[in-house]
């Protein structure tokens, strides 16, 4: 049993981290760990400016922002995969590589859901912050800056990670349009031997579980550390013993 | 609004001139006009509920009114202006908040030096010193690195008086600064604002703590639903109040 564990990775173990590169497509670990990469990196800024348009005052913002955030909640993210997939190309004419679609699928998913806890972030802190920001003479995008979003974003961290571990997560549906990544070169192996499905998609899962693992551990080091500096040095040990163990336990 | 020209040397820090405010059908203010002359050091009291706080937060337009005018060194900061002229003309009116909205994630010095380096473009090495020295005013040089939740209320709110102080403003308003704070920490807040006004800080107070009206106002406005019933100095004010309300008001207190 161990020994075809080990035995698959001897043989496969280039096919599973860059897929058919250089001969091919580059694909695998390299190929999902970037679109993962990508799609957090844009979808976080892009779920910024979706949660300040939901709060704006003006309608032309507001409105269509939220209808876009309503339609995503509402659909299940294979379908939203599929309809890129296949209306892209139709309405444009070009040939969209798949990766492409499969990253803007994600940005513009995940970003609602992000959307909606960087909002839920603002509104919690209350009025009160707006209120002395403005008090001093900040614009609301200073006060947005330097004194709302470095506290909402904080707060978020725990639900923001689990929006980032299900970007990666989500990365293996590019199976369906043929993005070549890990998943799909996992397939590729099952293929191939035929008889051990069971091992091949079970190093699939570990792979997975040490990659999302690794960004939660990163995050909560990230915000223990900011607790700590908040806390200064009396209050020290109370949050970074208290408030990480529970994310760990809500993330994993 | 004729009485709300423009007159840069305008002997009044704030006119407030037929202001009117509501909610739905609820009128919080009616047809107020006071002023609050240069140097003056003014305190607003009155029952729960009765607009004082509403009226104070209009001053700097926290709050918007729905006719009226109120003027700060004779510019109309309700009239329609772009949000550039308003951050301008708000950040010359110090604001002090009932929960001191201290901004936690940032240091005390942090907190005091912030707004004069983003808002009027300070150099942070200047606004550092000056935050230090203001934080050395009101007893807290010593804080300087600290956050906001490692410090008590009343030390709180001391970075709050020190944070609008850094922006330099001629006209400071108090909303109800020692009510959120325990007795025993009043008094360092209340001498904070005392030390203020004997350097010719123009001040409008809200506040219930009588003994500060006495000894610090030159002028008390008194407020019940939605009206200014009387405005006197304090020893008129405690001793004679004219308005029955006020006398109620008062004999309230004194049981």
């Amino acid at each position: 049993m161990i020994q075809d564990f080990i035995t698959i990775i001897q043989d496969y173990w280039l096919l599973l981290l860059i897929g058919q590169y250089p001969n091919g497509p580059l694909g695998g670990l390299a190929n999902t760990l970037i679109l993962s990469a990508l799609a957090i990196a844009f979808a976080f800024p892009v779920s910024i400016l979706m949660a300040l348009a939901r709060l704006s005052k003006w309608w032309f913002l507001r409105w269509p922002m939220t209808a876009l955030v309503y339609v995503t909640r509402g659909v299940p993210l294979l379908m939203l995969i599929l309809w890129c997939y296949f209306v892209i190309p139709l309405w444009t004419g070009a040939d969209v590589p798949s990766f492409l679609i499969m990253l803007v699928t994600l940005v513009i998913y995940q970003g609602a859901f992000l959307s909606e806890v960087v909002r839920a972030g603002i509104v919690s802190l209350g009025q009160g912050q707006m209120d002395a920001a403005r008090a001093l003479g900040h614009g609301y995008m200073g006060a947005m800056r330097f004194v709302i979003l470095p506290q909402a974003l904080y707060n978020m961290i725990p639900s923001m990670i689990s929006t980032f571990v299900s970007t990666i997560k989500d990365t293996t549906l590019g199976y369906v349009i043929n993005v070549p990544d890990l998943t799909f070169a996992a397939s590729q192996v099952n293929n191939q031997l035929l008889t051990q499905p069971f091992q091949v998609f079970l190093i699939l899962a570990l792979v997975y579980y040490i990659l999302c693992w690794s960004l939660t551990y990163v995050a909560n080091s990230v915000e223990r550390r900011i607790a700590r500096r908040r806390a200064g040095p009396r209050n020290a040990r109370l949050p970074a013993e208290a408030a990480p163990l529970k994310t760990i336990t809500e993330q994993l | 609004m004729s009485t709300l020209v423009s007159e840069p040397q305008a002997a009044q820090a704030i006119r407030i001139a037929d202001v009117c405010k509501s909610y739905g059908d609820y009128q919080v203010l009616k047809n107020i006009n006071a002023e609050v002359a240069r140097g003056e050091v003014v305190v607003i009291c009155g029952p729960s509920g009765s607009g004082k706080s509403t009226l104070i937060r209009t001053v700097n337009r926290l709050e918007e009114i729905n006719s009226g005018g109120i003027s700060f060194e004779g510019q109309d900061i309700h009239a329609p202006m772009g949000a550039s002229e308003l951050n301008k003309l708000r950040s010359r009116i110090g604001f002090v908040f009932q929960s001191f909205n201290l901004f936690p994630h940032l240091s005390v010095v942090e907190n005091v030096s912030m707004s004069p380096i983003r808002v009027k473009g300070v150099s942070p090495a200047a606004a550092h010193d000056k935050a230090l020295k203001l934080l050395d005013r009101v007893g807290l040089a010593d804080k300087a690195n600290s956050y906001p939740g490692q410090l008590s209320g009343g030390q709180q709110q001391r970075v709050a008086i020190a944070r609008a102080l850094a922006m330099e403003p001629p006209v400071m308003l108090f909303d109800e600064p020692t009510s959120a704070l325990d007795p025993e920490m009043v008094g360092e807040v209340l001498s904070v604002m005392k030390s203020l006004a004997a350097e010719g800080m123009t001040m409008l107070c809200v506040t219930h703590e009588m003994g500060f009206a006495r000894d610090v106002a030159d002028r008390i406005w008194f407020i019940d639903a939605g009206e200014i019933l009387e405005t006197a100095p304090p020893e008129d004010f405690f001793k004679n109040p004219r308005h029955p309300r006020a006398q109620r008001f008062l004999a309230d207190l004194r049981h």
